[in-house]
């Protein structure tokens, strides 16, 4: 059975009077430890699918089910159990004021679970931040090292479902490396599933087994990673995204 | 011929915490080809493109053994010279048209303002120009952009925006900082082949300045790969792939490819001999 299903899920904006639809009509499913990416350009939906499976985006049509069971609106603390998401800014969603080891414990205390100290101390050493980084400030860190953190607050209710909005396009290259490599570590461990999102087809092909093109809210093409790989696209959409991925360049 | 010339540059900034020397030592020379400097972030890439213009405000201090543009001492040259060259004789893109179009102007008033003041232009053919600049990159419908405000605008759109506003003058030398990094990858492709086309046909030396090594080889005639600095590495891009130095090589590395191995990305080995210093 499938983790995660979304079956002609709509997301329509009403901004002064217009009425925009973000998503249309997209389903997907995906299996538990799974990994499933969304790749478009901006303005595709691909982040809007997300948000509206954490209850962030207004939802105008289709069902979202975790585990077979409707999500419920508001989604609520059971929901943070299964389910977390990553930003792609680790600048904007970590809080300025708050220290590393307050942003880690938080959730543990919203859900009134114990034996915080341990659990921050052993969440920092998953991601690979010596236990020192417990009470600095986001601001002291690099961009790196605070996506790191971020995927580390993620964690801390132990959950099932990943959600990965663009995890590292705001870092650079060496940096996005590890930081791909300790995703896919902190999977295999914890048996994760994830849904990422990214515009970068190389990316997607290197973190997931299958992924869904999208374009203007559409779904355009899913690709098996083999597919992908031996350029078996059928749109032409697909086609011109994969032709234009930054890492066919070296090949001409 | 060589358009620029720098030797031994150095850009210090004096703060709080102490001296950052951002660029240490930089040489390249340029005739009217296309240089990419590649480097992560606080490699000094973009200050060094910023140094040709001397557009480093204080506390930051450039010196330089030689910088030369065409003939013309860059590090002697008065405010004035140095005014009546920016722009016209050597442009700049920067990275993000977000930030850099004025935001309560529209489009066409920014594209002609330089021509109206600085050359006096009248309107009707400042307007002309600016079209013709509009059409050259390739934006399909100029007297509607014209009349748009930058918010109006794709960041494709206000990327093209951005080059056109710098080609108006034809300068000598564009230096593009970043100029698509802002973009998804089909339109990346646009833009760039749009600055290709106008680099061949006008002879024009172009600075390329970008964290994106891929898209850089693919680009450029030459490569200087900066780290900490320092160039660590001046290539010709279709070598790129027989690059030495282990900094060019991690780069290259630790990008993932389509179809590539399931294996853990190589990282850059920051502990190195190379990356000390």
């Amino acid at each position: 059975m499938a983790l995660i299903e979304i079956e002609n899920l709509s997301v329509t904006y009403h901004v002064g009077g217009r009425s925009i639809r973000a998503v249309e009509d997209v389903s997907l499913s995906v299996a538990a430890r799974e990994s499933y990416g969304l790749v478009g350009e901006s303005g595709s939906g691909k982040s809007t699918i997300l948000r509206a499976i954490c209850g962030l985006a207004p939802v105008s049509g289709g069902r979202i089910r975790i585990a077979g069971a409707p999500v419920k609106t508001p989604r609520g603390k059971a929901f943070s159990r299964h389910v977390q998401m990553v930003f792609q800014d680790p600048y904007g969603s970590l809080h300025p004021r708050h220290t590393i080891d307050r942003t880690l414990a938080e959730p543990l205390a919203i859900h009134g679970i114990g034996d915080t100290d341990a659990r921050v101390v052993r969440a920092l050493d998953d991601v690979g931040l010596p236990p020192a980084f417990r009470f600095r400030y986001p601001h002291q860190l690099s961009g790196g090292q605070r996506q790191r953190v971020a995927i580390a607050r993620a964690l801390m209710l132990e959950p099932e479902i990943l959600l990965l909005d663009e995890p590292t396009s705001a870092l650079d290259a060496s940096v996005q490396a590890e930081t791909l490599n300790l995703l896919n570590r902190l999977r295999a461990e914890h048996g994760l599933t994830f849904l990422m999102v990214s515009h970068d087809l190389a990316v997607i092909d290197h973190m997931c087994d299958r992924v869904l093109v999208m374009q203007h809210g559409r779904a355009v093409e899913e690709l098996s990673r083999a597919a992908l790989a031996g350029a078996q696209m059928t749109t032409d959409y697909a086609r011109t995204l994969f032709e234009a991925s930054a890492d066919r360049m070296l090949e001409v | 011929m060589t358009l620029l010339s720098v030797k031994d540059l150095h850009v210090s900034f004096r703060t709080e915490a102490g001296l950052v020397e951002a660029v240490r030592g930089v040489s390249f020379s340029l005739g009217r080809e296309r240089l990419g400097i590649v480097g992560e972030s606080g490699s000094g890439k973009t200050i060094t493109g910023r140094s040709v213009l001397r557009l480093i405000r204080p506390p930051g201090r450039i010196s330089a053994a030689e910088m030369t543009f065409d003939g013309i001492d860059l590090m002697g040259a008065s405010e004035k010279q140095m005014r009546a060259l920016r722009g016209q004789r050597i442009a700049m893109v920067m990275q993000d048209p977000k930030y850099s179009l004025n935001p309560v102007m529209k489009i066409g008033a920014q594209l002609t303002e330089g021509l109206r003041l600085r050359d006096r232009v009248g309107a009707a053919e400042a307007r002309a120009k600016a079209i013709a600049a509009l059409e050259a990159v390739q934006i399909r419908d100029p007297e509607r952009v014209m009349e748009a405000y930058p918010h109006e605008l794709s960041g494709g759109m206000g990327q093209r925006v951005m080059i056109a506003m710098m080609l108006i003058p034809n300068p000598d030398l564009l230096i593009a900082d970043e100029p698509t990094s802002a973009l998804d990858v089909t339109v990346q492709a646009e833009v760039l082949s749009i600055l290709d086309n106008l680099v061949r046909s006008r002879g024009m030396g172009l600075i390329f300045i970008s964290h994106d090594l891929r898209l850089v080889a693919r680009f450029c005639d030459r490569v200087l790969v900066m780290f900490k600095g320092r160039v660590v590495e001046e290539l010709e891009a279709r070598h790129l792939m027989q690059a030495r130095h282990p900094y060019t090589q991690g780069l290259l590395n630790c990008l993932p490819r389509i179809g590539g191995p399931r294996a853990p990305l190589p990282g850059l080995d920051r502990s190195a001999d190379w990356a000390r210093g």
